[in-house]
């Protein structure tokens, strides 16, 4: 036999028992010649092309699945940042251009499609301005339409014009969504650093870098590394990255077979591989678990940061040897409502916000998905934004907010998404002032660390 | 670069005739070396590796008369050659792999994936159906 009995019954125990998946699949399309000064021919342009080049994602994505015996939680959609192709319009244009996205990926069977972006890190067009004005109607009145802001990177410094804001809209957004636990938050994400190839809603959007189309992956896979963890026992930290890198590295192989494979079938350009390790709220598949694993009481326990920086270090090592073409994000989620975990050491008061920032200085991403007081002043936002965007200027490093002020919610409470998004209990935020640093306006100089040349 | 098995062992086979009656392992394995190499430059592969065309089959479950029998009558049937079969048993749990050609089949993957799911469901066993290239790329270099 070509392969051990041992071997096979790995793979088929991955993908069986300890909920290993390919997260997602995501067809990036450049929407760069659908411009037009008739916002309404460039809603039936953008829908014709859509239509045209993603009709059967979904299905082929689905046979591979079949195929390979490994699932793809999710199919999905990104595009070019739209305050790009389309400069032009005004704030009420882009909100009928994002209900065309939502109509789209309706008809072509996708749950989320990314790209209502923009890029302000140094400052922003008049149509930039707009977008970013008429994000919270239009993420209100879509259901799969997913917005991304980029307000911070290492060569500009970070745009506080562009952080207070994104606070505002983020808070407005929050109201708009009211009766929904303001879900809206939960598609919008402020970035610093942000890659042009992220397959990841709610941050996925097509860079302008990137060619026609292509087909990046996510890969998943907490649960696989958390039973190797386990399995290992007791061994010094050499054994215990070297563990991790050989599960990481046959994850991300698998990975690249599936990619390969849907773009082949697609007839679109294989993008990359991210190897982030990306949580779901499912039982086990959980980065909290895996630090638990590895000897902590309980995520947010000092030593927290080391364990979430070896296991991420180790996933890298193991995955970009794996793939051709490593990508997106790449590192590990920590979002505390898509892991059980995360949920439970919030609510037992074991991890805080300013511990879950310390982390987010050796992973990727960043504070993704927290749930805090409805009534938290839009300063206090942009001053969290601000903090985020710093360690990812300093360190050269993505990082991003995706935060929910859950409109009338307060600390202790919960609010439900269902699904993959999890349910988030609401974390407490000091009430310190802040109004008189982050008001001050303009931008945060690029660091020392930008003078690369 | 991918070289698969089939080909090593014609280009082995190729250098063995050539070398004749003075084959050593040693002059053999030099020959073959520079072989692959050849073909390797010659750019007679493509980077990713030809679809096998074959599956492995893993099922599980309580051990009972004629779960094997059960299993190869649907592939037989349909022209699905087993190329190797591996079973263990513990107690009366059993598990079963086999690794099945399926380029010559009647019927496509999604039909014998559809009929094996069936088939194990009428005899309370659990079965995956995969494609042969997931293992391939996850347990080899």
């Amino acid at each position: 036999m070509p392969y051990q009995f041992e071997e096979i019954l790995e793979t088929v125990r991955m993908t069986a028992v300890e909920h290993f998946d390919i997260r997602t699949v995501t067809l990036g399309i450049s929407l760069r010649d659908c411009a037009d000064r008739d916002v309404n021919v460039v809603c039936q342009k953008i829908y014709d092309k859509i239509t045209r080049i993603a009709e059967n994602h979904v299905n082929i994505a689905k046979e591979v699945e079949t195929r390979f015996g490994i699932a793809i939680a999710n199919k999905r959609i990104a595009v070019t940042p739209i305050s790009i192709p389309f400069d032009n319009f005004t704030r009420d244009e882009y909100v009928k251009i994002a209900k065309t996205l939502d109509r789209v990926a309706e008809k072509v069977g996708v749950d989320f499609l990314g790209g209502f972006s923009a890029l302000v890190q140094k400052g922003f067009t008049n149509g930039e301005k707009e977008l970013i004005q008429a994000i919270p109607q239009a993420l209100a009145e879509t259901k799969r339409v997913c917005s991304s802001v980029n307000v911070a990177s290492t060569r500009a410094g970070i745009n506080m014009d562009a952080v207070n804001l994104m606070s505002r809209q983020v808070k407005e957004t929050a109201r708009l969504s009211a009766k929904d636990n303001s879900i809206g938050c939960a598609k919008l994400v402020v970035f610093c650093n942000v890659p042009e190839d992220n397959p990841f809603i709610a941050g996925a959007f097509h860079g302008v870098s990137e060619p026609e189309t292509a087909l990046n992956i996510g890969i998943s896979g907490p649960g696989v590394v958390l039973q190797a963890i386990k399995e290992a026992g007791n061994v010094d930290f050499g054994q215990l990255a070297e563990t991790i890198k050989k599960v990481a590295f046959k994850i991300t192989r698998a990975g690249e077979l599936i990619g390969r494979k849907v773009a082949e079938a697609l007839n679109v350009n294989f993008g990359i591989v991210d190897i982030s390790l990306a949580p779901t709220p499912a039982e086990g598949d959980s980065i909290a678990d895996i630090i638990q694993a590895m000897g902590l009481e309980s995520v947010g326990a000092p030593g927290s940061t080391a364990a979430l920086a070896l296991l991420n270090d180790a996933v890298k090592k193991g995955g970009s040897m794996a793939s051709s073409y490593v990508g997106g994000m790449s590192g590990s989620f920590i979002p505390v409502s898509e892991d059980a975990g995360m949920i439970r050491a919030v609510q037992n008061g074991n991890l805080s916000l300013e511990k879950l920032e310390a982390m987010t200085s050796v992973c990727s991403v960043g504070l993704d998905m927290i749930a805090v007081p409805g009534d938290t002043s839009e300063e206090t936002i942009a001053a969290i934004i601000a903090d985020e965007c710093a360690i990812g200027i300093i360190n050269d490093k993505t990082t991003a907010v995706r935060i929910i002020p859950a409109y009338n919610k307060k600390v202790g409470e919960m609010v439900d998404y269902g699904g993959l998004l999890g349910s988030a209990p609401i974390m407490e935020v000091r009430k310190l002032k802040t109004n008189n640093f982050v008001l001050r306006g303009g931008r945060i100089p690029a660091p020392i660390r930008s003078l690369t040349n | 670069m991918n070289i698969s098995e089939s080909k090593i062992r014609e280009l082995t086979i190729e250098a063995i005739k050539e070398l004749g009656e003075n084959v050593t392992p040693e002059k053999l394995r030099e020959a073959v070396y520079k072989k692959v190499e050849a073909s390797l430059t010659n750019g007679n592969f493509t980077q990713e590796p030809k679809d096998s065309g074959r599956i492995i089959i893993t099922s599980y479950g309580m051990n009972q008369p004629g779960v094997v029998s059960k299993i190869s009558t649907v592939l037989a049937e349909n022209n699905c050659d087993i190329q190797d079969i591996t079973q263990k048993i513990l107690q009366e749990f059993f598990t079963m792999i086999m690794i099945v050609d399926i380029s010559n089949a009647k019927i496509s993957f999604k039909e014998i994936h559809d009929l094996l799911t069936k088939t194990a469901e009428e005899i309370n066993i659990k079965i995956m159906v995969q494609h042969e290239d997931v293992f391939r790329y996850m347990h080899r270099i």
